[in-house]
């Protein structure tokens, strides 16, 4: 159990800049995601944390000793890697118990034997133990990654993506299982993934990771919510945000937002909150964000919608995924399935404009929302201790 | 369903591999006979004459012959075993840590095996020469690592390649110093490489012939050049000849059989596969 606090951390791998300045404080006790594209940086976050790394500039903390020279053997980590680096040679039993017969980290063996059933029984392969990793799927060599790390009884779990190459079904078991571990075991875990709803499902907080550096940490609503930038709006949630060029004007009554090129314009509707903020920022041009389950579609003309033609029609189970196009302008919404849709038919949208979200259209940066105020209070709870 | 070649084809290959075994064996065969013959009949005789064991007999117990064979197996041994400690760990540095001109020194250790022996012996003879180290144990030791080494570092190499890193960081994180994460996981994975480029390591050594030569005389002298002796200045005493080739070629074809599909495997195959 440990609070572990990176500051202004960099790191290069030649000419590439992998690291770039990352601060993070993870509290105690804490679940802790980092989510990002592919190629961020979070493996190297991970791996400096787990002292596999050491960074060239900066500082790691744990409970507020700096481990900068400890190395990883003596930081009391336990890791979960993303291509399992199991050890060919051990049996699955071997591997578990592996950390648990080394000189720092010594338990006798009936303790081992124990630990390592129990563990095994939880993650549902205690058949499994006898085999050698090269005798096991993808999936269940994961699992016994994941058990390798969970025989002990670290001061944080790192976990690089350990639920990737699990099949859907047994992801979401295994993502409910993990959360409630971590609750029982209460011992603080940084978790990699790429995936959102992995991310937004098991998080105390997220770290939004891009380029090697930081883009933002809050909650999982706050990300969703009230991302920084577009960015990390389109990351989260899928299908993805739509995104529409335009520009606001002042009228006599409030706002106006006119889509960039030919598309219609609406009044916005009113938000003291929102016009006051528009009225500091003095901005014209602006991206409306909108997610995709606030737009309204209909096959007929609607006087006042949108007319765009059907780009493409997913049915993905429970609903359905609605492309449609408009002069070049592709939004995303969600329909029920089971509809008869042909490519290229015509659909009328609008927006449910009072839930939109408001970017610079130069430098991408969130600008304002509807009733953030009340959405902030949700989201970013008050802090419970100094 | 097709399972394999035609009938046809299938004969043709046999009776191929059959010319050319018999191409390949004929001589060992020769020398195996030659080795039961008398001298009177050495020349006037094919497959049928009266064998005899007076051949093993004069060179197994008459001649210096047994000290030959223990040479040998000291300097191909040790050879080997220095190869080894040497070039085990200088493996995992060219397969793990970067460094400038990593790639240049890897090639120039392979291209130790690229030069004719004959080339670089009468230097190596000067030198040995003022070293005070020709003809004793040690320089020929030294001189086979140009044999061993480079062999065994780009086999052993291409085994820590294969291991992927992580593995080592796995074992890091559960509390092992690095002296024990190398003999405990990366020893047991690059075994399968090590011992056969081992292996394969003596049979070359054990052959050796132009340095021993030039660089050995009276004190130590391998079997390959021992065997030279038995032909005299007046007369080849091919019988002799014959013995002395047969009983030198035992340990490395022994060696070969028991350990040939580790060759075959350990040469062919990554460590960590699967």
């Amino acid at each position: 159990m440990a609070r572990i606090t990176l500051e202004n951390v960099k790191k290069s791998f030649g000419k590439v800049q992998a690291l770039d300045g990352v601060s993070l404080d993870i509290k105690d006790k804490e679940f802790f995601v980092l989510f990002g594209p592919a190629g961020a940086g979070k493996t190297t976050i991970l791996n400096n944390i787990a002292g596999i790394q050491v960074p060239e500039e900066g500082i790691v903390k744990f409970d507020g000793e700096i481990v900068n020279l400890v190395d990883a053997a003596h930081r009391d980590t336990a890791m979960v890697f993303e291509n399992y680096a199991l050890y060919p040679q051990m049996t699955v039993y071997d591997n578990m118990a592996s950390a648990l017969r080394s000189k720092l980290y010594k338990k006798d063996e009936d303790y081992i034997q124990k630990r390592v059933h129990e563990i095994a029984k939880m993650m549902n392969m205690d058949h499994l133990l006898e085999r050698l990793p090269s005798q096991l799927s993808n999936g269940q060599k994961q699992r016994v990654a994941m058990g390798r790390a969970l025989v002990r009884m670290p001061k944080v779990y790192l976990m690089d993506e350990p639920l990737a190459h699990l099949d859907a079904k047994l992801r979401n078991a295994m993502r409910t299982e993990l959360k409630s571990i971590q609750a029982q075991f209460g011992t603080t875990s940084v978790y990699v993934t790429h995936d959102f709803m992995e991310a937004l499902s098991l998080a105390d907080r997220i770290a939004v990771i891009n380029e090697g550096k930081v883009v933002q940490i809050g909650t999982g609503d706050a990300i969703y919510d009230l991302p920084v930038n577009e960015f990390v709006a389109t990351l989260m949630g899928d299908p993805e945000i739509n995104v529409i060029p335009g520009r606001i004007e002042k009228t006599e009554t409030g706002y106006r937002f006119s889509m960039q090129g030919s598309g219609k314009s609406n009044d916005l509707p009113e938000d003291k909150d929102l016009f006051a903020k528009f009225e500091a920022l003095g901005v014209e041009k602006v991206d409306l964000a909108l997610r995709p389950q606030h737009l309204v579609y209909s096959f007929d003309p609607v006087p006042g919608y949108l007319h765009c033609t059907v780009y493409s029609y997913e049915s993905i189970g429970n609903k359905s995924v609605i492309v449609a196009d408009h002069e070049g302008l592709q939004l995303r919404l969600i329909a029920p399935n089971g509809l008869r849709v042909k490519i290229d038919q015509d659909v009328y949208v609008d927006t449910k404009l009072n839930y939109s979200l408001f970017f610079d259209y130069e430098t991408k940066e969130f600008l304002a929302r509807y009733n953030e105020a009340e959405i902030r209070k949700i989201a970013e709870p008050e802090e419970e201790e100094g | 369903m097709k399972t394999g070649p035609k009938t046809g084809t299938k004969v043709l290959l046999n009776i191929l591999l059959l010319i050319y075994s018999i191409f390949a064996l004929f001589p060992l065969i020769w020398m195996v006979i030659l080795s039961f013959k008398s001298d009177a009949q050495m020349y006037n005789t094919l497959f049928v004459f009266t064998p005899t064991l007076e051949n093993y007999r004069i060179v197994l117990f008459t001649t210096d012959y047994p000290k030959y064979l223990l040479d040998s197996l000291i300097v191909s041994g040790f050879a080997v075993i220095v190869s080894v400690v040497v070039g085990v760990p200088a493996a995992y540095a060219l397969a793990r840590y970067d460094f400038k001109k990593k790639e240049d020194i890897a090639f120039q250790i392979l291209s130790f095996k690229f030069a004719p022996e004959i080339l670089v012996v009468l230097p190596l003879f000067m030198i040995y020469q003022k070293l005070h180290i020709y003809d004793t144990y040690f320089g020929l030791i030294w001189v086979y690592q140009l044999i061993s080494m480079p062999l065994l570092i780009w086999v052993v190499r291409g085994y820590f390649e294969d291991i992927s890193v992580e593995i080592e960081y796995a074992a890091q994180v559960d509390g092992y110093t690095w002296y024990q994460i190398f003999f405990k996981n990366l020893i047991p994975l690059i075994k399968p490489g090590l011992v056969s480029a081992a292996l394969l390591a003596f049979i070359f050594a054990w052959n050796e012939f132009t340095f021993p030569l030039l660089l050995a005389g009276t004190n130590v002298q391998p079997i390959t050049v021992a065997i030279t002796k038995f032909l005299g200045t007046d007369t080849a005493h091919y019988g002799q000849l014959a013995v002395a080739a047969v009983v030198s070629a035992l340990p490395a074809i022994i060696f070969a059989l028991c350990i040939q599909k580790h060759l075959v495997r350990g040469l062919s195959f990554g460590a960590v596969k699967g």
